[in-house]
């Protein structure tokens, strides 16, 4: 019972309150704005796959048209691959700005093909997408340190401090139940229009559930921390410093630190290293002898370790088979590079338990499958598929087949990463 | 309800602020604290609230001791805080109803416009924000806050700062009227003329030393010259003042 009507009092008291209104207002239109912006992305990241889904299959299905043999088949032939957005990935865009997430890729040596990246601006990339994630992350806890730095001092300064700590038998009580109120209409705020947009979006509720349960826990860790400083008795000034220098050494100098320390630990071959590695081995594969290009290929494929390369005239098998010879040299790096992204990957996730900002991004992204892992899984799948590809023409290649364009209406279509 | 201060000693600060002083208050008694600034004057009222515990000595509210169980105890007091600053961005009649809440007690609308009668605030003051009113005004809705808090006790600091001659004459006989139903009052003031006027006992604090004390006797209020006399000696040379002769 005064629960209830201390909480209908304070309630009450709170909507009266114009500064606190007016954050409340900045925090609702914030989160509006910031999934406003997220949905639209991946609307456009959807709609254009979807686009790409169908030009993709009436250009290979012209290219083939006009082919007169396996060889050049495969060598005109495009192949769709692509990350679909998750049905959360509009509240965390994540690393899908700056990561690629479709590909046309051939039957040429693949290592390149997937580090080729669309062109696109470094600055925007650097700055990055005004996300969910991010403005719950970063921007929310300098909300709450606003509504709460001074949630005693302010009434020490006014004069009420005593007024309203004799007036009541629990004084803890009353700023305990102060500061909730505030943290909840802020967690309200942010909350309500993830819920609509994830109904827009057709988010799963688990999915949804969880991405509630970690801004909750997010906002609780925050208001703690507030709420313990700001029983300090010190000055305003003091507190808000205090409060700011949390946030800017959780927020920013831990973070950046980290991740300072981390690439210095886990040094990573360049992406551009990898596709100038496999495209150099395949430009100087045109000088060697096919002996040697041939003898590379039949060490992973000795199934087709019968066929004789022609010395003189040009063979798509040898062709290919330098194709994937240029993987091959470009293998380690390329597992260098994958391994150590998921092992700074790691570090990083170790780093952000200091980091709460950075945990709840990171937690946020991996609910979307925005994330260093969900990008790698979409370039495993990319690799799997470009095998695939080779299984299909390989025997094609290697055992003669007489070409029968309706024999590849059954290529293999690419499936999308779990 | 009887208050009493036992040889109470307050530090603030790692300064002694009290210095052992002892006094009491019984029910249905108005006792003024004067003093300068600095005296101790309201050091002791937040001492009965126990914002401040003792260093030695004690605080008693009906014989118990206040830091036995502060909750309990300012459930019985009414603090009427020098300069009340209540909330601008809230008119008179919220003001009332969020602060009685919080006391755990509730008053309906008549009753809220009976003490702002009372104190004499103007009927079309009274749904105006506090931030368009006077100091005066803004003491006027503290005071019928104070009183309709209904506690058997009030601690009033300063409770007439800001208030015009009106008001403060009003002020004295609605304290007076307050301590005859039985409320057991005490207030610090600056005001000698107004102390002497409505008080029953009167104690006079030198850097937190009770340097005297004066009482009425007999239905007459005490005498203004003797106690001004005093408090001026006690500024100048703050000795012990025996008890002078009660008007």
């Amino acid at each position: 019972m005064s629960i209830v009507n201390a909480l209908l009092r304070e309630t009450k008291f709170i909507s009266k309150d114009r500064s606190v209104c007016f954050w409340m207002a900045i925090v609702i239109s914030l989160s509006a704005l910031s999934l406003g912006f997220g949905l639209a992305e991946v609307n456009r990241q959807q709609a254009t796959i979807d686009k790409l889904l169908i030009v993709d299959q009436e250009d290979r299905a012209a290219q083939i048209e006009k082919q007169k043999g396996w060889g050049g088949a495969a060598y005109y032939s495009f192949h769709l691959s692509y990350d679909a957005p998750s049905d959360f990935a509009f509240a965390a865009i994540g690393l899908r700005d700056v990561q690629a997430w479709k590909h046309r890729i051939r039957m040429l040596a693949l290592e390149g093909q997937i580090y080729e990246r669309d062109v696109g601006n470094p600055s925007i990339a650097l700055v990055g997408r005004f996300d969910f994630a991010f403005f719950c992350a970063f921007i929310v806890p300098l909300i709450l340190i606003i509504l709460l730095y001074d949630l005693r001092s302010s009434e020490r300064n006014a004069g009420r401090f005593n007024l309203l700590e004799a007036s009541t038998g629990q004084a803890n009580n009353l700023w305990l139940l102060r500061a909730s109120l505030r943290a909840g209409a802020l967690y309200l705020c942010l909350i309500v229009p993830l819920i609509a947009a994830a109904i827009i979006a057709g988010t799963s509720t688990g999915t949804l559930i969880l991405a509630c349960l970690f801004v909750l826990a997010y906002i609780l860790f925050w208001t703690a921390l507030c709420f313990v400083v700001s029983a300090w008795q010190k000055p305003d000034a003091v507190l808000l410093m205090t409060l700011l220098g949390i946030w800017i050494s959780t927020a920013v100098i831990i973070p950046a630190g980290a991740r300072l320390a981390i690439d210095k630990a886990v040094t990573l071959p360049a992406g551009s290293d990898i596709l100038m590695l496999q495209r150099e081995a395949v430009n100087d594969a045109w000088d060697l002898p096919r002996e040697a290009t041939m003898n590379a290929f039949f060490e992973r494929h000795p199934e087709w370790a019968d066929y004789q390369a022609v010395e003189q005239s040009f063979e798509w098998q040898w062709y290919y088979a330098f194709q994937q010879v240029g993987d091959q040299k470009a293998e380690a790096l390329s597992k260098a590079y994958r391994d150590g992204r998921l092992k700074r990957d790691k570090l990083a996730s170790w780093a952000a338990l200091l980091a709460p900002p950075a945990l709840l991004e990171r937690a946020l992204q991996n609910l979307a499958n925005t994330d260093i892992k969900a990008s790698i899984r979409y370039e495993d799948s990319v690799r799997d598929y470009h095998a695939e590809l080779r299984a299909f023409y390989y025997p094609k290649f290697f055992e003669n087949q007489a070409f029968d364009k309706a024999s590849l209406e059954g290529l293999p279509e690419y499936k999308a990463a779990k | 309800m009887k208050l009493q201060a036992n040889s109470l000693y307050i530090e603030r600060s790692g300064k002694q602020v009290l210095q052992g002083i002892s006094f009491s208050v019984d029910q249905g008694q108005v006792y003024a604290l004067l003093g300068g600034n600095g005296a101790g004057k309201s050091t002791t009222l937040l001492s009965f609230l126990g914002f401040l515990l003792p260093a030695s000595g004690q605080a008693l509210i009906d014989a118990k001791e206040v830091g036995a169980d502060i909750g309990a105890a300012r459930k019985n007091i009414a603090y009427l805080p020098e300069s009340a600053s209540l909330y601008e961005h809230l008119n008179a009649h919220e003001n009332i109803e969020y602060f009685l809440q919080l006391a755990g007690s509730a008053a309906t609308q008549a009753h809220i416009d009976g003490a702002l009668d009372q104190v004499a605030l103007a009927p079309d003051a009274r749904l105006r924000k506090l931030r368009d009113y006077s100091k005066g005004m803004r003491q006027k809705v503290a005071i019928a806050l104070a009183i309709l808090r209904d506690t058997d006790i009030l601690l009033l600091d300063e409770p007439t700062s800001g208030l015009d001659p009106n008001a403060i004459d009003e002020f004295h006989q609605l304290v007076r009227q307050l301590a005859d139903k039985g409320k057991t009052i005490l207030m610090v003031t600056h005001d000698v003329y107004g102390a002497c006027q409505v008080a029953d006992k009167i104690g006079l604090l030198h850097s937190g030393c009770l340097v005297g004390e004066f009482s009425a006797e007999d239905g007459n209020s005490i005498d203004t010259e003797v106690v001004h006399k005093a408090f001026s000696a006690s500024a100048k040379s703050p000795s012990k003042i025996s008890q002078t002769e009660p008007a």
